[in-house]
């Protein structure tokens, strides 16, 4: 929705195409009015265009992650730069973020191999030392050093404690990575967004019990998240596999069955005020767990959902509060990404399951991003109580802000160092 | 020539001891597509070798394991059961999977990745994406010999039984996600390379050694590992190897292979029939191909009596000729699997075809054939028992 709230540049530029059309109207009266909004469509070309050309520039000339260009691309015309994408064109393109978002988490839950804790008794050991400690220090750090309240420095340490899924899978896909470092950066990753998701449905209760002392809602509310996402996922589920039982495996029709039900879950999940993260992550995991006759198990998605997640990055970094930027909340963003390293590189030094050290360490800067959930998830509980929500969340999302540049390369970093890159390959023969 | 490697001396061994290799395929649980991750196991595994070795193969996506030298076949079945369960133990704690088999149906080759390594480096720069392409999975199996030139002779005699190691160990009937209408479609990955193929017309250890001066000086060979022949004396192990099977989907099926070589060299060296290796030699690549194209139901050509004969009657009766043999070396109940896989005209191959039309997709046949290699019993057997 550009028209009224067009930025000044804009407007300055459109001036004299309006003034020409609207001559043209007085003789040609099919012509609509002059068109003051931008269409969906329309929109969501130029993002992918804009966010892929970037994107692909800095990871020709720098060898930078692609993702991190998709990002930059928002936070350059988003409303803390350019303005070229307001708020309007925000909430606008809001429906295609969901659907990206979706289809990556239910991409990552259908990847949650809860099995293999049980095979290798010290990945559970590693995993829950990830998801107590980073939950323990940021909100120790939040509580604390930056003086949060209770209620809120549990609702950042919800947010950040878990690692970025969309970012580690874009950044495994592009570095076709494949080995023990990678498998289990994506199992961290898994594992820690359910954590943070189950925190989150928790902090909803604690954030109304504390900011209105209403006990209907406090309690009602996380319930209705979680049953609400669980049974939507669970509806998408059913009707995938059920549908999908028919046709042939792997097939081009299965692959929209899969596509299909997933968009469905998103819309339906819209419709009731139930998050679309989780809904499609519990579709992910309840597809792989669901699956006996390995019906849906080798379809994967389509190599254009790749696409979407362009538009998903350049509208989380538009959706960046970058123009609020103050030296102090800078400083404790950074404080608290320390923090959460220090959590999540402790926990993997710790243990690692049959694991080199150098390895683990290495798994734990594969898992350090911070993306597109945590954001979605601030705002979510910050439109709670926007008045003071949006303030009390502005060290997440700071976090985020950074860790949206950091992260993609740090989880880049890690998967080369380890040498399970398709990129390695050259040189050598992919010795090393 | 400095990088040439002078011949060992030729180490005799206990007669007719064993030992097996078997090249097993790593891959994801979740597609069963093959995955990269053997260094990363090896370098994590806390195993004593009680069994034998589980070692490094030319590509990340292959592991090796190969027991210890044997004088039955029921030991080489111990460790190979032992073997299996280590490796299988290890992986499942890092998320592989493992399977037999000697293609995997659908890998895409480009995306190996060569270990780390010398020998495996200087394989990769000399033969370049050949060496990827040699992501295929065989069984080796060693015999040991008392002298050298009982080891050469013997290389010689075992040559002519090619097609049957070909035909009852064929388990690669898929390549690059196609049925290849092959039932041993691994050995043309091999034939690739110019080292490749029979060993030549040699009557004696001097004469191998002499053939093997004229290569290194020809340059075309400098160490006895570039000899990639069907079947090839290992001077350091004091063995002869035979190279052209598949690995099978189970480890009972390649005991059963192993009792083969066993008692068929056991007859060979007790009965030393006439070796026409000069006529054999016009004939050897023609029957290799019958065999791997057709297995069981091949066309093998007779040099001598100048015909063709089905290769299913000449095994049948040459198990039965081996009897008395594996009697004597306490293997016969191993001979009988292949007894029956004769009759019945099945096998590995056969399996997987049957797996890919119950299923209609090559991801759910190699979860199958996972799943044999976990099983204590031979699938095909089961299936038609």
């Amino acid at each position: 929705m550009m028209g009224k709230y067009l930025p000044p540049m804009l407007e300055n530029l459109l001036g004299l195409p309006r003034q020409l059309w609207e001559s043209l109207l007085e003789r040609l009266f099919f012509l609509p009015p002059f068109p003051e909004q931008i269409d969906s469509l329309a929109l969501f070309s130029l993002l992918l265009v804009v966010g892929l050309l970037i994107g692909e520039w800095l990871h020709a000339h720098a060898r930078w992650p692609k993702v991190i260009g998709y990002v930059l691309a928002g936070i350059l015309f988003g409303p803390s730069l350019l303005g070229w994408i307001n708020v309007e064109a925000l909430a606008q393109a809001r429906p295609i973020a969901d659907a990206a978002l979706g289809l990556l988490m239910m991409e990552v839950g259908r990847r949650l191999d809860l099995s293999w804790l049980r095979r290798n008794p010290e990945l559970l050991r590693s995993t829950l030392a990830d998801i107590t400690l980073s939950f323990a220090l940021i909100f120790g750090f939040a509580l604390w050093l930056v003086g949060l309240t209770p209620a809120w420095a549990a609702a950042t340490a919800a947010v950040t404690m878990a690692s970025a899924p969309a970012v580690v899978l874009l950044t495994v896909e592009e570095a076709r990575a494949q080995g023990q470092v990678t498998e289990r950066i994506i199992l961290h990753t898994a594992i820690g967004s359910a954590a943070s998701f189950v925190a989150f449905a928790l902090v909803l209760g604690i954030v109304h019990a504390e900011l209105s002392e209403d006990w209907l809602n406090a309690l009602v509310h996380p319930l209705w998240v979680f049953v609400g996402a669980l049974l939507v996922g669970g509806l998408g589920t059913w009707l995938a596999l059920g549908i999908a039982r028919s046709l042939p495996k792997r097939s081009l029709a299965q692959v929209f069955v899969l596509v299909a039900c997933a968009l469905l879950a998103v819309g339906v999940a819209r419709m009731l005020a139930v998050p679309v993260f989780l809904t499609l992550f519990l579709m992910g995991v309840l597809l792989a767990a669901r699956d006996s006759r390995q019906t849906l198990r080798y379809t994967a998605l389509p190599e254009g959902h790749w696409l979407l997640a362009i538009i998903l990055f350049v509208i989380v970094g538009a959706s960046l509060p970058w123009h609020e930027f103050t030296w102090l909340a800078g400083i404790q963003a950074l404080g608290l990404l320390l923090v959460r390293a220090i959590a999540k590189t402790g926990a993997l030094a710790w243990s690692g399951g049959s694991l080199p050290l150098p390895k683990r360490l290495l798994v734990g800067m594969g898992i350090q991003p911070l993306s597109a959930t945590a954001v979605f998830m601030a705002y979510e509980i910050a439109s709670l109580y926007p008045e003071v929500g949006r303030s009390a969340l502005t060290l997440p999302l700071f976090a985020a802000a950074m860790m949206e540049l950091l992260g993609p390369a740090l989880c880049r970093l890690a998967l080369r160092t380890s040498g399970e890159c398709e990129a390695g390959d050259h040189g050598r023969g992919g010795i090393g | 020539m400095s990088h040439n490697k002078p011949l060992e001396a030729f180490k005799d061994s206990a007669a007719l001891s064993l030992g097996v290799e078997l090249e097993l395929q790593l891959v994801s649980k979740r597609d069963f597509d093959l995955t990269r991750g053997a260094t990363d196991l090896i370098g994590a595994l806390n195993y004593d070798e009680r069994f034998g070795e589980i070692k490094l193969e030319i590509t990340e996506s292959m592991i090796e394991i190969s027991t210890l030298p044997r004088l039955t076949v029921d030991g080489i079945a111990a460790d190979l059961g032992g073997l299996r369960d280590t490796l299988l133990s290890h992986c499942e704690r890092n998320n592989i999977g493992v399977c037999g088999g000697g293609t995997h149906p659908f890998h895409h080759w480009p995306e190996r990745r060569i270990c780390p390594g010398d020998r495996f480096d200087q394989i990769y720069q000399r033969y370049g994406y050949l060496a990827k392409q040699f992501t295929v999975f065989g069984q080796h199996i060693h015999v040991g010999c008392t002298s050298a030139d009982d080891a050469i002779w013997l290389t010689q005699a075992l040559g002519v039984y090619v097609p049957a190691f070909i035909a009852l160990s064929a388990s690669s009937p898929f390549v690059d996600g196609v049925d290849s209408f092959y039932q041993s479609a691994r050995l043309n990955a091999v034939s690739a390379f110019p080292l490749s193929g029979q060993c030549p017309a040699l009557d004696s250890w001097a004469h191998f050694v002499e053939h093997f001066g004229f290569l290194q000086a020809c340059g075309i060979a400098q160490g006895i590992k570039d000899l990639y022949w069907d079947v090839r004396p290992k001077p350091e192990f004091g063995t002869v190897e035979i190279r052209v099977c598949d690995t099978p989907l189970s480890i009972e099926q390649a005991s059963s292979l192993a009792a083969l070589a066993q008692s068929l060299s056991r007859w060979l060296l007790r009965t030393r029939p006439p070796l026409a290796t000069g006529k054999q030699a016009h004939v050897a690549r023609y029957n290799k191909f019958q065999a791997c194209r057709y297995g069981l139901d091949a066309m093998i050509s007779d040099p001598v009596a100048l015909c063709q004969i089905p290769l299913k009657e000449s095994l049948g009766s040459l198990l039965e000729d081996l009897a008395e043999d594996a009697r004597a070396l306490g293997c016969e109940h191993w001979l009988n699997p292949l007894r029956r896989m004769v009759a019945e005209n099945t096998g590995d191959a056969k399996w997987l075809r049957t797996q890919q039309s119950q299923h209609g997709n090559l991801n759910d046949v190699v979860r199958q054939a996972s799943a044999c290699l976990r099983r204590k019993d031979n699938p095909f057997l089961e299936k038609n028992s």
